[in-house]
């Protein structure tokens, strides 16, 4: 108890977070006061000794952790909880978006996904002139910053070109914001190039969108999907309960034995291990919490049990490999040698066959099974590389990345991202960029992200900061919660050297606490 | 198939600044110009194989084949010092290539997927125009590479029959204009420049004449004269040609030339205005 006072008062106390930062802390804290969904005693060992990491979800899961409401459904029936009709026009439909937005529940307190954007306000746009919706759509995305300040609330557009997506463009553009998240679905057929191009232009001020390859994830889901938070595709009108992730370097230091144990004993056994934890917190949700039974959103139909699953991520890859290679006296590293890459792709087709051997409770979205993630990584991740990616500072030439990277793709049906770096005379010529990224998705990769070295925007694990409120946060505090997780990473991590990765947010805040 | 082969210097698989698109760059060994400002003054010369690098080599890294008429390099144990490059009385190499029509194709459909197109420089490529009918042929005939742009980088410095070898398989040439007086020309390149002066209006007769550039030394090509002589020309071209102002830089020129000094904002900004009055929109590198 004198602990719990304690860590209360060293939130009230810490000027460098505002009240609703205050709040959120606090509620992490009271949640801490229960005991974690019963696991083995072995699995509550490796979360302590972050062989698996459950990003900072709190001991006692009473929301799920990634919710994408199915808002055209809701647009169309209205909300009955919220008293809200549906709309009739374009204002009407914002301010429908803008009130649902903020009862959507997540870890971080605000919603993880803000909607097919355009999808949902195409049919509202009747006779608006394209000054007015452009007008409407930058006071939108001012409301969308200023009150769901984090930088994983995630939005999307596409992939048919159109009035509205082109205005979010044109509006992330001027208001150079760091939320809301954006990613562009691109479809082959149906996205032309005059949008990827502009959405590149785009990338070039803002260091967003990412690119989705619609093509490929679309056949990964039964209905439609969204990429939310950091590059997790997700299935709309549901999302996933949990995100479990496994340090794959952590496993790999203390697995003593060659490859062939790792891959009969160690990798088996933890996988198992990170299923349980997953299968522990998702009844803990549906059946202590009873969560669905009474939260509006699913009373109302505008999320189904029956839409989620769960997402098995996992981290540290490259690390895993180089230790595997290196016990086995090669000095083969991954994103550089074929065998190393080889052995990388190989624990990831493992992975992914435990994941999908294991049936889980309320995972219908997936056939009950979990969704297979690459975890961009967070602040603490000093030794980990994200998901499989290769190290920050060791990318090889463009072509080599994404030949090492892309086969893992296809198997990630849960998101997995890599990012790209370009020199600023790309500036000059976007249809390089264009190149390269279909390129890319005929490799078969799954998302596109890049950066433009010395951008005004700095790419942590999976989302973006400014720079400029970095620095301002290390002195005095930030209204963004993400930001306080960036300043963790950029200080752990050559981040603003090569420009990196993406995170979440303020769950590892809270838990600081 | 065919037995020619290209000296080739290098292949860069992925570039921006070469034409529109991500385009794969294939540049040819030996020039018949000789800049003062050339940053790459070991693609101008042919190897005689005289051996003075190999000599000069501090880790033994160079051996002749004279069997084959070749340099062998090892890679292994070369430092990357570049002394064999400095030392050779030709402006040439021991490190470029001899590749055959076939050796590029098989480079070209490892990035097919990624490219725009692919475009040739040098050294002067068309010094090989025999070798760049064929390649340029094979490309488009090709199912999977046919659609690729084909671009050629060169200093126009050859008689006007050696473009109408490549005119109809070529998407399109990026040519320089050194000077447009013969004895500034002379001064910069070692040559005169009627036959460049011809090319560069010929090429866009033919309405393949995709970027003009000028590579702007001070105290050589900036004075008031040549500028307007050279806004003559530029506006007797089509107005679609590109055309780039060039800032010379002083980065790897030869040691003789290091008293040639990079033109100051003061001086890009005279020439540009002079462009300007000429009613000629220039982009600046
Ligand atoms: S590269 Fe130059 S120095 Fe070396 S053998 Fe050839 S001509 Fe002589
Ligand atoms: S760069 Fe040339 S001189 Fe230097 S070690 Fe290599 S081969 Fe020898």
């Amino acid at each position: 108890m004198e602990d719990i006072k304690n860590r209360v008062r060293e939130v009230l106390t810490d000027g460098c977070l505002d009240y609703k930062q205050k709040k959120h802390n606090l509620a992490y804290i009271a949640e801490s006061t229960q005991a974690y969904p019963k696991v083995s005693d072995e699995a509550m060992e490796a979360l302590a000794d972050k062989k698996i990491c459950d990003l900072f979800e709190g001991s006692a899961p009473y929301r799920p952790r990634y919710i994408l409401p199915d808002y055209k459904l809701a647009l169309k029936k209205g909300i009955k909880y919220l008293e809200l009709d549906p709309p009739t026009d374009f204002d009407e439909a914002i301010n429908f978006l803008s009130i649902l937005y903020s009862y959507v529940p997540s870890i971080t307190g605000y919603s993880v996904y803000l909607g097919n954007i355009d999808q949902l306000l195409l049919p509202f746009v009747a006779d608006l002139s394209e000054e007015s919706i452009y007008k409407k759509l930058k006071l939108f995305w001012r409301y969308i910053d200023r009150t769901l300040p984090d930088a994983f609330v995630h939005i999307n557009i596409g992939p048919e070109d159109n009035i509205i997506a082109r205005a979010v463009l044109k509006v992330e553009r001027e208001v150079k914001q760091v939320v809301p998240n954006l990613t562009l679905k691109y479809d082959t057929e149906k996205t032309s190039d005059a949008l990827l191009n502009d959405a590149i232009k785009t990338v070039f001020e803002v260091a967003k969108p990412h690119i989705a390859n619609h093509n490929m994830i679309t056949t990964d889901f039964k209905g439609e999907y969204g990429v939310v938070s950091c590059y997790n595709s997700l299935p709309e009108g549901g999302g996933s309960h949990t995100l479990i992730r496994l340090n794959l370097k952590k496993i790999t230091d203390q697995h003593s034995g060659n490859t062939d144990a790792f891959f009969a004993e160690t990798l088996p056994k933890y996988c198992e291990m990170t299923l349980d934890i997953i299968e522990a917190r998702i009844k803990y949700l549906v059946e202590t919490v009873k969560y669905f039974e009474t939260d509006f959103l699913a009373q109302e139909g505008i999320i189904k049990l029956e839409n989620f699953s769960a997402m098995f991520g996992f981290y540290g890859l490259a690390e895993c490999v180089n230790t595997l290679m290196k016990n086995e006296g090669h000095d083969f590293t991954y994103g550089h040698s074929e065998e190393a890459n080889q052995l990388g792709h190989r624990i990831v087709e493992e992975m992914k066959q435990h994941v999908d051997a294991r049936p889980l409770p309320y995972c219908e979205a997936n056939n009950g099974r979990a969704f297979i993630h690459s975890q961009s990584g967070i602040d603490i991740d000093v030794e980990e590389t994200a998901g499989a990616r290769i190290p920050i500072g060791e990318e090889p030439d463009i072509y080599s990345h994404i030949n090492a990277v892309a086969p893992h793709h296809h198997l990630i049906n849960g998101g997995i991202s890599d990012i790209f770096h370009f020199d600023d005379t790309v500036k000059r010529n976007p249809q390089a960029v264009l190149d390269i990224i279909k390129g890319a998705f005929k490799k078969g990769m799954r998302m596109f992200t890049f950066n433009i070295a010395n951008s005004e925007f700095i790419r942590v694990t999976g989302y973006l900061v400014r720079r400029s409120d970095l620095k301002e946060f290390r002195e005095e505090g930030s209204r963004y919660g993400s930001t306080s997780f960036a300043a963790n990473s950029m200080d752990n991590k050559n981040v603003d050297k090569r420009i990196a990765k993406r995170v979440n947010s303020n769950e590892r805040t809270a838990s600081q606490y | 198939m065919n037995a020619l082969q290209a000296n080739i210097s290098g292949i860069i698989k992925s570039s921006v600044i070469d034409g529109p698109g991500n385009r794969m760059v294939i540049f040819f060994q030996a020039c018949n110009l000789n800049c003062m400002y050339c940053h790459n003054s070991h693609t101008i010369g042919l190897c005689n194989l005289c051996g003075v690098c190999v000599q000069a080599c501090p880790t033994q890294s160079l051996k002749i084949d004279t069997a084959n008429k070749r340099i062998i390099h090892d890679t292994e144990t070369c430092v990357h010092c570049d002394t064999c490059i400095k030392v050779c009385p030709e402006n040439s190499s021991p490190f470029y290539k001899k590749m055959s029509v076939e050796n590029l194709i098989s480079e070209i459909l490892e990035v097919k997927d990624f490219i725009s197109g692919i475009t040739v420089s040098g050294g002067e490529v068309m010094l090989q125009a025999d070798f760049l009918v064929e390649f340029f042929t094979a490309i488009r005939k090709y199912p999977e590479l046919k659609h690729l742009s084909i671009l050629v980088d060169s200093n126009g410095n050859v008689g006007l029959d050696k473009w109408d070898k490549i005119l109809d398989l070529t998407d399109g040439f990026m040519i320089d204009i050194k000077a447009y007086s013969p004895q500034i020309h002379k001064q910069i390149t070692g040559f005169s420049n009627e036959k460049i002066l011809d090319s560069i209006q010929y090429l866009d007769k033919k309405g393949k004449l995709d970027e003009l550039r000028l590579v702007l030394v001070p105290d050589y090509n900036n004075g008031e004269d040549e500028i307007n002589k050279i806004s003559t020309l530029i506006n007797k071209l089509s107005p679609e040609v590109r055309k780039v102002l060039i800032k010379m830089r002083k980065h790897g020129i030869r040691k003789k030339y290091t008293s040639l000094k990079e033109p100051n904002p003061e001086e890009i900004r005279k020439v540009q205005n002079r462009f300007k009055e000429a009613v000629i929109s220039v982009f600046t590198i």
